[in-house]
């Protein structure tokens, strides 16, 4: 067995009277790829950034490699350590993007943690080079495209070299190609043994590229906790969690009902 | 899943022709704020092309480009001599001819100011504010009104000044890509946090003024009737306060982004390269501008 990055234990968060997580406990070992799955407003957004030490829990706790992430550890010297283990990729790139250039946003994370200048400009240049952005080296990223922005806000977590990344909706607005890219780039990451935890819609990328599933139903509890294939293959689950849904149409005389994600086909008719 | 059903209403089909020809309506209120808020985008944006030319200003070291211009300009407040400002406005002119900008792209950015300034110093050129030999007089019955040679000066001078410091930072701003423009501030003695947030400023209003454009589309999109003024001022304020919270939720995330990336209280950041010979040749001639304006 892995070590245990991660351990959340009885968390729940709330807005005032709304709870935005309730009793959420499980673990996360090293090299784990973790899908998390919910309906919009289930809370998987508020999850990651707990688990990236931005919010913190109003019950419960969550620890990583044994050590509370609480703010006054986040005070201490246990801040540097976090900080360039646990990267976090927003859902909204331009929330992410704060550089002049393209190059300054590579080089931010490692700068904060005050790593050598030479090495800090090594890591960006064969950064941009990997992901294939060099071009955008001396761009302003607001200049960018929604496609190029996501690049960058992946790239200006990787120059950190976390061991954990944790993705909120990392598919969200991009055209295939990108989603195609951006897969590639996580199964190389993934042979490195990096622990994930994704928080998506898309159950083809989860489906493809994680080993387990945690799917956090509208009372904002986890509903199911298991290996992908077993949670994805189950439809009522799914469906009660508001992650798939069925959808009538017609061709021709006839009607068909049938649900939409790992479970399209056509074999339903009424 | 349920089945939609769909209500009769909607069902009805539309059969009356869509009326054309009849007179064209100014655009309101919104549409008019709007224009503006774009084209302004537009032409921030286009900034760039001016910057990305291969003129004498722009291949200055962004440090020695900004601390030069910013010398002259405090030459043009210090000065009180006539001389002195034409003489700016020559070395402005060879400048801009050296570094390729067009007249016209400077004058465009110049001109709002410069009728500001007018508007500001035209009482001065009057007799009732800078009284004095008439230079030209209107009335002298009930009250004598006149513009004197001595608010002719004040008025000028005053206008000079104003316009040749805006012409400076426009060209400078013009010559200057805007990332380059924000790095060189952050090598000179400014506190990097004011910087910082400087730059956030100008970052992240474009994209809530894309949120207030998109709304107000959104708006026109779904508007037929003509509303009244104060109803689309009305709207105007309640997006106004809509952008406010946005913002708010933005610059919290953005904090969060920052903190996620090691920012803990204090930006750290490369430094710029070294300065060669002509930057320092032109920080010598721009000391020496400061310098006459002591003097002259």
């Amino acid at each position: 067995m892995n070590e245990e990055v991660y351990k959340i234990e009885g968390v729940s968060f709330s807005y005032g009277k709304l709870f935005a997580l309730k009793d959420i406990s499980f673990s996360i070992c090293q090299g784990e790829s973790v899908g998390i799955l919910g309906a919009n407003g289930t809370g998987k957004s508020t999850l990651l950034k707990m688990l990236n030490g931005l919010v913190f829990p109003t019950h419960g706790s969550i620890k990583f490699l044994g050590t509370e992430v609480s703010e006054d550890a986040l005070r201490g010297d246990f801040l540097r350590c976090f900080r360039e283990r646990v990267g976090f990729v927003f859902p909204e790139p331009d929330v992410q993007l704060f550089c002049p250039t393209v190059f300054d946003e590579l080089a931010f994370g490692p700068l904060q943690l005050e790593l050598p200048r030479e090495e800090v400009k090594k890591r960006v240049e064969s950064l941009l080079e990997m992901l294939g952005i060099a071009a955008l080296r001396d761009r302003a990223p607001y200049t960018l495209s929604s496609g190029e922005k996501k690049k960058v806000a992946i790239a200006s977590v990787l120059s950190i070299n976390p061991d954990v990344l944790l993705l909120d909706e990392p598919t969200n607005g991009l055209d295939p190609r990108t989603q195609v890219w951006l897969f590639e780039i996580l199964q190389r990451l993934k042979e490195l043994k990096k622990t994930f935890v994704m928080s998506t819609h898309d159950l083809s990328l989860v489906e493809d590229f994680a080993e387990r599933v945690i799917v956090i139903d509208e009372a904002h509890t986890i509903a199911a906790d298991g290996p992908a294939t077993k949670v994805l293959s189950d439809k009522d689950l799914l469906l009660r969690a508001n992650i798939i849904h069925e959808h009538t149409h017609r061709h021709g005389n006839i009607t068909h009902i049938h649900s939409h994600g790992p479970f399209s086909t056509h074999d339903e008719h009424e | 899943m349920a089945q939609v059903t769909l209500p009769d209403w909607f069902k009805e089909a539309r059969v009356e022709p869509c009326l054309t020809g009849s007179k064209v309506k100014p655009p309101n209120f919104i549409e008019k704020n709007l224009n503006n808020i774009a084209s302004f985008m537009r032409e921030v944006v286009s900034l760039e092309e001016y910057a990305a030319k291969s003129g004498v200003l722009q291949s200055l070291d962004t440090r020695a480009r900004i601390t030069g211009m910013l010398a002259i300009v405090a030459a043009c407040s210090i000065t009180s001599r006539f001389a002195m400002l034409a003489g700016v406005f020559v070395i402005l002119f060879l400048m801009m001819l050296i570094s390729g900008v067009s007249f016209m792209a400077l004058a465009r950015r110049v001109l709002p100011s410069f009728v500001f300034t007018l508007a500001l110093a035209f009482p001065v050129f009057f007799n009732f504010m800078t009284p004095g030999t008439d230079a030209l007089k209107f009335f002298d019955t009930p009250v004598k009104v006149s513009i004197t040679y001595e608010g002719l000066s004040t008025g000028l001078f005053f206008m000079m000044r104003v316009t040749s410091m805006v012409s400076l930072v426009a060209l400078l701003l013009l010559t200057t890509r805007q990332a380059d423009f924000f790095k060189g501030l952050r090598t000179l003695p400014v506190p990097p946090l004011f910087v910082t947030a400087l730059f956030m400023t100008f970052r992240y209003i474009f994209i809530l003024l894309k949120i207030a454009e998109d709304s107000t589309l959104a708006r026109k999109s779904r508007t037929i009737a003509r509303t009244k003024l104060s109803e689309s001022q009305n709207w105007f304020a309640s997006r106004i306060t809509l952008i406010l919270k946005k913002s708010m939720n933005m610059a919290e995330e953005v904090n969060m982004a920052m903190a996620s990336r090691g920012f803990a209280g204090r930006i750290k950041t490369f430094d710029n390269g070294r300065m060669r010979g002509r930057d320092y040749l032109w920080l010598g001639f721009s000391s020496f501008v400061l310098f006459l304006s002591f003097g002259l």
